[in-house]
């Protein structure tokens, strides 16, 4: 039976890699890879921002309107109060208008 | 740094500036120097043509750069690169074969291709002996192709590869027989 020795052939390839190829690749990959550096940096700095604009958007929440923000007089200066007129008469119209609306949910 | 210099870095240093943010690009241009050259044909010899060569090669290499913190110095460099190399070949492939196809049906269409992408001047038994590789099982083709043309230990491959020693050399017995038999019966 024919045997073919394969260990006697020439390594070499029956293509050709065109000249200068791998610098331009090297070069193109660098290029690119600079790309996608930018842009996961840019990512970064907006997700950053995201996150204050996020953690400023919570804080305004508590502080304004339904925190300290709303002018509603304390405890202590309404118990100093002669009467619920008088607290009434310190009160923005703003915050006259959310009392209101608070009056009518509670049903006073 | 010239291409005689770029070999003789370490592959410990390359890996090391490939860690390093502010080394990155030095480290892809030494990769590119030491090692462009072997992964352009280990990965020409799997896809064939030299259009589809160049896209995975550029996709091993963006790779290479997005998957760093992957590498482990406990493989050797090379076939870390190899193995990303195989991958996007093999991903190549698999694209090209579609949902109802597997990559080893594509073996016609690739032995086509190596008459139309060999140059004219080229030996025919080279010729013959790639439409032999290109018709050999993907898996077959991996082995052969690391053994025969790159000189890789049974262990290496097996880095590359992942089956067992006892698989990879049974594939390489396949694919020798099968690469004889093919040149046997096209040769004059």
């Amino acid at each position: 039976m024919k045997d073919f020795d394969l260990e006697s052939l020439s390594r070499e390839m029956p293509y050709k890699m065109p000249e200068h190829f791998l610098d331009d690749m090297t070069e193109r990959v660098v290029s690119q890879i600079g790309k996608q550096r930018k842009q996961h940096k840019e990512r970064r700095i907006f997700a950053l921002f995201a996150g204050a604009a996020s953690v400023a958007a919570v804080a305004l929440l508590f502080l304004h309107p339904f925190g300290n923000g709303l002018n509603i007089p304390d405890y202590d200066s309404i118990s100093q109060c002669a009467s619920v007129d008088e607290v009434l008469q310190t009160m923005s119209a703003d915050d006259l208008g959310v009392y209101s609306m608070m009056s009518n949910y509670y049903g006073n | 740094m010239n291409s005689q210099g770029s070999l003789s870095v370490s592959d410990e240093s390359i890996a090391r500036l490939l860690c390093d943010d502010s080394h990155v690009d030095e480290a892809i241009r030494l990769i590119m120097k030491k090692y462009g050259e072997q992964l352009y044909w280990h990965i020409r010899r799997m896809v064939v043509a030299h259009d589809d060569a160049e896209d995975c090669l550029q996709e091993t290499m963006i790779n290479v750069y997005k998957y760093r913190s992957t590498y482990s110095n406990e493989y050797p460099l090379s076939s870390w690169l190899y193995k990303i190399a195989t991958n996007e070949s093999l991903k190549l492939l698999k694209s090209r074969s579609g949902f109802t196809m597997s990559v080893d049906d594509l073996g016609d269409s690739l032995k086509d291709s190596v008459r139309e992408e060999a140059s004219p001047d080229a030996d025919e038994t080279l010729i013959l002996l790639q439409e032999a590789i290109a018709l050999l099982p993907a898996k077959q083709k991996m082995v052969f192709n690391l053994r025969y043309y790159d000189d890789k230990s049974y262990e290496e491959i097996h880095q590359i590869v992942g089956d067992s020693v006892n698989t990879l050399k049974t594939n390489y017995h396949y694919a020798v027989q099968k690469i004889k038999d093919y040149i046997l019966e096209h040769q004059l």
